[in-house]
C-alpha cells in the first residue's frame, strides 16, 4: 500500500528509539534502572488518577507515566541526572497505587527507587541535608541499641514534665510546623519487645504449638509502637505460634532505598537475610518493612548469588494479618462494641496485595461495626519519612485523605506505623477525637477482654 | 502574582506566568516539558513551549487572548489519554492543561443534568451520583483517567455506546473560549434541542480545533433496574460475528456487545486483570443487556440460544456483580494490556458494517503476515467499531514505519468495505492522511472553511484533523510555523 509517511515521524523515530539504550544512556552503568520495567509502559495514562501527587498538582511530571517517561529519557540520553530530573523522581510517595492500577503491570515503584539510586550516585547529599540523612539513616535506624536510647530519652521527655514545659513555654515554636504537628501526636512510648523478651530465645505458644515463626520488630515500630509489637507477639502465641525474635536483625532498609541509598539497603538486607536464615516464616506488622523484605531481590539484580538468596527469603515473608487469616486463628468471643473504619496502608495493599484479610479480621470481632471509607487505598502522605522531607506535598495528600475518613467512627485501623503517625496528625489537624490503631491491637484487645470476662466469671463461681 | 522572584528569561513565559494563579502554574524546563511531548499516541513527539495550568475560565481566556495577540500557537490538553495525538504540540504550542479545572459544579437529578469543569474525570461523575441511582453513560475504556473535556473534544465513545450513544448524545451545553479569547455559551440551562444550527454537535468531536471548552452540561441517566452479562467463547471468528448479527436481528439492543480475538485474549490474560479465558479460542464475546427487570431473562435466553446455534464452545452468565466487574476490567484495560506482550502498540479505530467482519479480519490477518507484525483485534462488535492493535518494537529499526503502514492499511480495508476510518478515537495526527480514504479534496476544504470561521489564524491546535493542506494559504501558514 502506498502510504506517505510524514518526514517528521521518521525523524522523531530516529531520535526516540536508539537501538541500544546503553550507548546513549546518561545513567551510571552500575545498578542502572531496568529497561525491561519501562518497556511494558505503553503510555496509556490509566495510572494518572491513582497517583496522589498528580491529584495534588495536576502535572504529568508528577504522575507515574510521566516519571516513567522521564526515567526512560535519561536512558535515551535526552535528559541528564540533574536537579530538574530529581524533583519529579523524589516527589513520588512510593505508594505503589500505580502498580495496582496499571493494566500492563509496570513496576513503577522499583523503577523510581533505581532512579533515585542513580541520582544519589550523581549528586550525593551535602550540607545540612546530608548530615541529617547520615545521622538518621546510617547512624540511628540500623542500630537497635541507639534506637532504644532514643526511646528512653523520649520516654523521659514525656514523663519528666519536659514535654509539658516545652509545649507551654513556647520553646516548641522554634521547630518547623510539620515537626510541631508530629510532636503533638507522638504516641506514648512503651516498652520495646526486643528489650522485653531479650532473655527468651523462643516465646512459647500459649496453646499447642502449630508452627514456629520469626518476627521482624522494625526500628521505628519497636521504639515508638512497642505496644503494637507486644500485641503482635501475644496474638501469635495465642494462636499456636512459637515466636522468635532474632537478635541480629536490623532495620529493613526501606527508608534507605526510598532515599536512593541502595548500598546501605543491600548491607542491611544481607544482615537480615542472615539473621532470619533459620526461620521458615518471617512475620512483619509494618507494611513498609514487609514490602521491602519482599522486594530484596530487586536490590541484587547484579549479584546472582545474593539474588537467589533474596528470592528464597522473600517467599518466607508474611504480613501478620495475612498470616493469621491464611493459617487460621481464634475468632474473639468478647464484644468490642465500637465503630471503626479501615485505611489501607499503601505498602500492604499495593506493595503486598493484602486488601481483604485485615478487613475480615476486624469484621469478625464481635461488636465491631465497619464503616466504609471511600478511596481507602489512597496514600495518607506518610510514605516512610516523606512527611519529613516533603512536608508540603505530604500535608496536601493528608488533607485529601481526611476528606474521606468517616466522621462517625471511634477508631481508624491500619497496618503500618508511618500511617499511624500521619493519620493521627490528620485527626488532630481536623479537630477530631478518633483513635488511630493497628489491626492487631484491636484483635488483642478483644482477646484481653474475653480473658478478663472469663476470669471474672471464674471468680464468681 | 505567582512565580514572582523567579528569573525567567523568555518574555512570553514571564507574561503568561503573570496571568495565572495557584502553585507552580507554568512549566517551562525541558525536564518537565518532556512529560508533555505526547499523549496516548506515542509515535510522534514534540516539546511544547510551555504548559500552563489555569484555575478558571477567566484564566483560560486571558492565556488564549495573550497567545492570540502575540501569534503564539496553543492547544488544550486534559489527561492526555487520547489515542490519535490530538494533544501533541506539533508547533511548539503553549499547552493549556485543564487538569486543575476539575470540579463537579452542580448536579440536578430532577432534570437529570450535571455541570462539570473540563478536567473532571469521566468515571468520577458516575461515582459521584451512583449512590442516588444515576450514572453518566459514555464510558471510554480510559474512563478511569480521561477527562470529560477531552471526551467532548474527541466525541468519545465506549463499550456501552451501542445502546446509549456517544458523547455528543449526552452534551446539553458548553461554555467555550474562542481562539481570540472571547467567552461564549451554547445550549444554556441544559435544555436539549435548541433552535438554530446544532453548534453543540459541531463542537463535540472538533478535536480541539474550534475552541477550548471550560464548562460542560451533561445528561445523566437513571441506573437500569437490572443488568446481566454473558461471556461466550467461539472456535471460529465467523461463528462469533454471525452470532453478533443474529443477536441484533432478534430485536434486542444490548447495552454492550464486545469481541476480542485470539491475540487480544493472549494480552489481557498475560496482564493485570486475567479472567481465565481459554487461550485456544478464536473469539470471545462479552454481551450485556440492561433495562427493566421483567424483560431481561427473556433477552438472556434468546442470546444463549443464538450463541448455541452458532456453535459456541462455552457460554456463561455472570453470577455476581464481582464476576461481571472482573470481566469488564479485563476488557476495558485491553489496550494497556498490550504492554504485557509487546513494547509498543498502535491502535486503529475503523468502523465497518458488522456483516463484513469475517472478511475484514481475514484481510487484517493478511496485512499482519505481510508486515511481519502481530495484530490484535478488540471490537465494539455491536456498532461495527473495530480496533486493530498493531504490535511492534520501536527499538527495532524500521518497525515503527511498518506499524504505521500496517495501521493505515487496516483503515483502507475498513473504508473499502463501506466503513470509515474512525469511530471514537478521532483523527488527530494519526489519521490525517487517511481522511483522503473517505473525503475528496473539496469535502476537506469545505471542512477547513468551517474551521476558519472559529479559528481564522489557525493558532489553535494547528495541523490536526485534516491532511497536509491542499491550499496555498495553508501551505504558507504551515511553512511559516515550521521555520519560526
Amino acid at each position: 500500500m502506498n502510504m506517505k509517511i510524514d518526514e517528521k515521524i521518521l525523524q522523531s523515530q530516529v531520535q526516540d528509539t536508539p537501538c541500544s539504550t546503553s550507548s546513549l544512556s546518561n545513567y551510571f552503568e552500575k545498578d542502572a534502572p531496568d529497561e525491561k520495567k519501562w518497556a511494558d509502559c505503553v503510555h496509556c495514562g490509566i495510572c494518572l488518577e491513582s497517583c496522589p501527587t498528580y491529584e495534588v498538582t495536576g502535572q504529568e511530571q508528577h504522575s507515574p507515566r510521566g516519571r516513567v517517561h522521564l526515567i526512560k529519557s535519561v536512558a535515551e540520553g535526552k535528559l541528564s541526572l540533574n536537579e530538574q530530573f530529581m524533583d519529579p523522581v523524589f516527589a513520588c510517595l512510593d505508594c505503589r497505587a500505580c502498580t495496582t492500577a496499571c493494566p500492563a503491570d509496570v513496576e513503577v515503584g522499583p523503577l523510581i527507587e533505581e532512579a533515585r539510586g542513580q541520582i544519589r550516585q550523581a549528586m550525593p547529599l551535602t550540607g545540612w541535608k546530608g548530615m541529617m540523612s547520615k545521622f538518621f539513616l546510617e547512624g540511628l535506624f540500623p542500630h537497635h541499641e541507639r534506637l532504644n536510647k532514643v526511646g528512653t530519652l523520649l520516654k523521659f521527655y514525656q514523663k519528666s514534665g519536659m514535654q509539658t514545659a516545652v509545649r507551654k513555654t513556647g520553646l516548641i515554636n522554634i521547630m518547623p510546623d510539620h515537626l510541631v504537628a508530629m510532636e503533638g501526636v507522638m504516641p506514648k512510648v512503651t516498652q520495646s519487645v526486643r528489650k522485653k523478651y531479650k532473655h527468651e530465645d523462643v516465646i512459647k505458644a500459649k496453646t499447642e504449638t502449630k508452627s514456629e515463626v520469626a518476627m521482624l520488630t522494625g526500628c521505628i515500630m519497636d521504639v515508638m509502637f512497642g505496644d503494637v509489637n507486644d500485641a503482635t507477639v501475644k496474638v501469635l502465641t495465642r494462636n499456636g505460634n512459637d515466636v522468635t525474635i532474632p537478635k541480629e536483625q536490623t532495620c529493613c532498609g526501606a527508608l534507605h532505598v526510598h532515599a536512593g541509598d541502595r548500598e546501605m539497603g543491600r548491607k542491611l538486607a544481607k544482615q537480615n537475610m542472615e539473621a532470619f536464615h533459620d526461620a521458615d516464616t518471617v512475620i512483619t506488622n509494618a507494611a513498609g518493612c514487609g514490602a521491602m523484605l519482599k522486594e530484596y531481590p530487586e536490590l541484587f539484580r547484579e549479584d546472582p548469588e545474593w539474588h537467589e538468596k533474596a528470592v528464597e527469603f522473600s517467599k518466607k515473608v508474611q504480613d501478620i494479618s495475612k498470616y493469621l487469616y491464611d493459617t487460621g486463628y481464634e475468632i474473639p468471643k468478647a464484644e468490642l462494641n465500637t465503630k471503626i473504619t479501615y485505611h489501607d496502608a499503601c505498602h500492604l495493599v499495593h506493595g503486598q496485595g493484602v486488601r481483604q484479610e485485615p478487613r475480615d479480621l476486624l469484621i469478625n470481632i464481635p461488636g465491631v461495626e465497619m464503616v466504609h471509607m471511600p478511596n481507602a487505598d489512597r496514600c495518607c502522605g506518610s510514605a516512610g519519612i516523606y512527611n519529613l522531607t516533603n512536608p508540603e506535598m505530604a500535608g496536601a495528600v493528608l488533607d485529601n485523605k481526611m476528606e474521606n475518613v468517616p466522621e462517625e467512627v471511634e477508631m481508624i485501623s491500619m497496618g503500618n506505623p508511618g500511617c499511624m503517625l500521619q493519620m493521627a496528625m490528620g485527626v488532630k489537624k481536623d479537630g477530631r477525637n478518633q483513635r488511630v490503631v493497628h489491626t492487631v491491637q484491636l484483635l488483642n484487645w478483644a482477646y484481653e477482654k474475653e480473658d478478663k470476662k472469663r476470669e471474672e466469671e471464674n471468680e464468681w463461681q | 502574582m505567582a512565580m514572582k522572584g523567579l528569573k525567567i528569561k523568555d518574555k512570553h513565559i514571564r507574561s503568561l506566568a503573570n496571568l495565572l494563579s495557584g502553585p507552580k502554574p507554568i512549566l517551562y524546563h525541558k525536564e518537565d516539558l518532556l512529560a508533555y511531548d505526547c499523549d496516548g499516541f506515542t509515535i510522534e513527539r514534540h516539546l511544547p513551549k510551555a504548559v500552563v495550568f489555569p484555575k478558571n475560565t477567566e484564566e483560560v481566556a486571558a492565556i488564549v487572548k495573550y497567545c492570540h495577540e502575540n501569534m503564539l500557537p496553543f492547544l488544550a490538553r486534559g489527561a492526555g489519554t487520547g489515542l490519535s495525538g490530538g494533544a501533541i504540540p506539533l508547533n511548539n504550542e503553549v499547552v493549556i492543561s485543564l487538569t486543575r479545572m476539575k470540579k463537579l459544579l452542580s448536579v440536578d437529578l430532577e432534570n437529570r443534568i450535571a455541570v462539570v469543569e473540563p478536567g473532571f474525570v469521566n468515571l468520577k461523575l458516575t461515582n459521584s451520583i451512583a449512590d442516588k441511582g444515576y450514572y453518566y453513560a459514555p464510558d471510554p475504556s480510559s474512563q478511569y483517567a480521561c477527562t470529560i473535556g477531552g471526551n467532548v473534544a474527541e466525541n468519545a465513545g465506549g463499550a456501552h455506546c451501542l445502546k446509549y450513544g456517544v458523547t455528543t448524545n449526552h452534551i446539553l451545553g458548553l461554555e467555550l473560549v474562542l481562539p481570540n479569547g472571547e467567552i461564549i455559551e451554547i445550549g444554556k440551562d441544559g435544555i436539549p434541542d435548541s433552535p438554530g444550527y446544532d453548534l453543540l454537535g459541531l463542537l463535540t468531536g472538533s478535536e480541539g480545533t474550534l475552541g477550548i471548552v471550560t464548562k460542560i452540561t451533561v445528561r445523566v441517566l437513571k441506573n437500569p433496574e437490572d443488568k446481566q452479562t454473558v461471556l461466550a467463547y467461539f472456535d471460529r471468528v465467523e461463528d462469533g460475528s454471525q452470532a453478533v448479527s443474529d443477536i441484533i436481528s432478534t430485536g434486542i439492543v444490548p447495552a454492550a456487545l464486545e469481541m476480542m480475538d485470539k491475540t487480544a485474549i493472549e494480552a489481557v490474560e498475560a496482564a493485570a486483570f486475567p479472567v481465565g479465558h481459554p487461550r485456544d479460542i478464536a473469539a470471545v464475546l462479552l454481551i450485556e443487556v440492561d433495562g427493566i427487570s421483567s424483560g431481561i431473562e427473556e433477552q438472556i435466553s434468546k442470546i444463549l440460544k443464538v450463541c448455541k446455534s452458532r456453535n459456541v464452545r462455552e457460554v456463561k452468565v455472570a453470577e455476581s456483580e464481582r464476576e461481571r466487574a472482573r470481566w469488564w476490567a479485563n476488557r476495558k484495560t485491553g489496550f494497556g494490556a498490550m504492554g504485557a506482550i509487546s513494547p509498543n502498540y498502535l491502535v486503529q479505530d475503523g468502523v465497518i458494517p458488522r456483516s463484513r467482519l469475517p472478511e475484514v479480519l481475514k484481510k487484517i490477518n493478511e496485512i499482519s503476515e505481510e508486515s511481519g507484525l502481530r495484530i490484535a483485534n478488540i471490537f465494539h462488535a455491536g456498532d461495527g467499531n473495530l480496533h486493530p492493535l498493531v504490535l511492534f518494537d520501536a527499538r527495532v529499526p524500521g518497525e515503527t514505519e511498518r506499524a504505521i503502514e500496517a495501521g493505515s492499511a487496516c483503515l483502507k480495508v475498513c473504508a473499502d468495505v463501506g466503513g470509515t476510518i474512525t469511530g471514537e478515537h478521532g483523527v488527530g495526527i494519526e489519521k490525517r492522511e487517511e481522511m483522503r480514504f473517505v473525503f475528496t479534496d473539496e469535502e476537506i476544504v469545505a471542512q477547513t472553511d468551517v474551521r476558519e470561521v472559529f479559528n481564522p489564524d489557525n493558532l489553535l491546535n494547528a495541523g490536526k484533523l485534516f491532511p497536509t493542506p491542499g491550499r496555498c494559504a495553508e501551505v504558507k501558514k504551515e511553512l511559516k510555523a515550521s521555520t519560526s
